[in-house]
């Protein structure tokens, strides 16, 4: 019994070392200039730091979706809003992460982007307690990507006042443009529902709902 | 536990839980919550908690996915081809994670961001890994939640104390179950393509370029 233990043993062993070929796996790293890579510190800190921002605001709308989506809560128009929300601030951190590469960043602690990010909040009392604190996310969001303009357009410290003039207009032009618009239209929506409540109460959000819901709005 | 689940049982039998129950009592003269008024049966309460670490483990490895995938995006990888498929995976399990939290509020449950089932630690959890490592680490990430997947659908199917609900394992089935088997070959077979590709010959830095263009086509 031993013996055929032993043999079926050098067997296998032999088996192993015949398939366990060494591959290889990585290639030697390639010398590339890296005077085109210009961005500066202060500037790529602000720009890492909003990925979880936007990720944060991403599952924060993720919980008002889930939160709305509710039996007891039932008003499927919100949930559709604030979920389509919820995948819109995902697709901004990723313009983010992506625009970053373009200027040779991200080739280390990529890890670090992204920080477990939670939502704020799981329940609302009502429906435009949600769209308030919506409203309030995007002007937070909004002042985060000024700051990052800021720091680009004039970095202290080490930065030694690199004006990064394509980052900015990057921002200023795509970004804010699409959180003033996102603002105003929360804005909006919170106003007419306001008035909705101020009439009619709980059937004011009812209808407001489902007017929501079929993209009536 | 067994003590708790017997008597839970004797009360609910002992105090008719009906919605309707309840509307008459408030509609009545005594004014009671309708507290049954809600859209749970079946068993969905004994895989709740599994149901929200799934979505849980979802948003992770769709955040662990995107981070893989930006790492092949820069300009030392420069592999488009495997920044695509990350980019993808990350995409899909995503998605999956708001589909899942649907589905809880459809039985009637809350999400719980919050829900963790302890995981078991990965060797470790870096992402700016190389070509056949990346594979290796989707692969078993994709199985890892496929199985998840068997896990609740077990507990929603032992037939016992009223656990039974087959409304849990028929979701699983449908828009889990075969998409993940699909997702686990096509990237068992990428794994063993390009594990052959670079021990069989030494033009390793070819087959790479050559399998990253060909993963820019497929994917």
């Amino acid at each position: 019994m031993k013996a055929v233990q032993a043999i079926i043993f050098v067997i296998a062993a032999i088996c192993a070392h015949s398939v366990t070929a060494k591959l290889q796996c990585t290639l030697p790293p390639v010398d590339i200039p890296k005077d085109w890579i210009t961005m500066v510190e202060p500037c790529t800190l602000k720009m890492r730091s909003q990925v979880q921002e936007e990720l944060q605001a991403a599952l924060t709308y993720m919980a008002m979706g889930a939160h709305f989506s509710r039996d007891t809560i039932n008003r499927p128009g919100f949930a559709k809003l604030f979920f389509e929300a919820a995948s819109e601030e995902r697709q901004h951190a990723i313009k983010i992460i992506s625009y970053l590469p373009m200027r040779g960043e991200l080739t280390s602690e990529i890890r670090q982007l992204i920080q477990n990010p939670t939502p704020l909040k799981e329940s609302w009392d009502a429906g435009i307690d949600a769209l308030k604190e919506a409203l309030q996310l995007e002007a937070h969001v909004t002042r985060k990507i000024r700051d990052i303009i800021i720091a680009c357009e004039n970095p202290s410290g080490d930065g030694s006042g690199f004006n990064d003039y394509h980052l900015v207009d990057y921002l200023s032009g795509d970004f804010l443009e699409e959180q003033y618009k996102g603002q105003s239209d929360l804005a909006s929506k919170i106003s007419t529902l306001g008035k909705m409540l101020d009439n009619y109460g709980t059937l004011g959000e009812f209808l407001f709902d489902k007017k929501l819901l079929n993209g009536e709005l | 536990m067994k003590f708790l689940v017997v008597l839970s049982a004797f009360l609910a039998v002992s105090f008719a839980q009906y919605c309707y129950n309840d509307v008459v009592g408030s509609c009545g003269p005594r004014g009671v919550e309708l507290k049954n008024c809600h859209a749970k049966y079946g068993a969905v309460d004994a895989v709740l908690f599994d149901l929200q670490s799934y979505v849980n483990a979802h948003i992770s490895r769709s955040f662990d996915y995107l981070l893989m995938s930006t790492h092949f995006g820069n300009y030392e990888q420069s592999r488009e081809g495997f920044e695509k498929l990350f980019r993808k995976l990350s995409d899909s399990t995503w998605d999956d994670a708001i589909d899942l939290i649907k589905y809880i509020a459809k039985r009637g449950g809350a999400m719980d961001f919050a829900a963790r089932k302890p995981e078991e630690e990965p060797q470790d959890n870096a992402v700016e890994l190389y070509e056949l490592g990346a594979l290796a680490r989707g692969l078993d990430t994709q199985k890892k939640l496929a199985e998840e997947a068997f896990t609740i659908h077990s507990g929603a199917t032992r037939r016992r104390e009223g656990y039974h609900d087959p409304e849990v394992s028929s979701y699983l089935e449908e828009h889990f179950m075969h998409r993940q088997a699909e997702s686990v070959r096509e990237l068992a077979g990428y794994t063993s393509d390009l594990k052959r590709l670079l021990s069989e010959n030494k033009q390793a830095s070819l087959s790479l370029f050559l399998f990253d263009e060909y993963l820019q086509k497929v994917v």
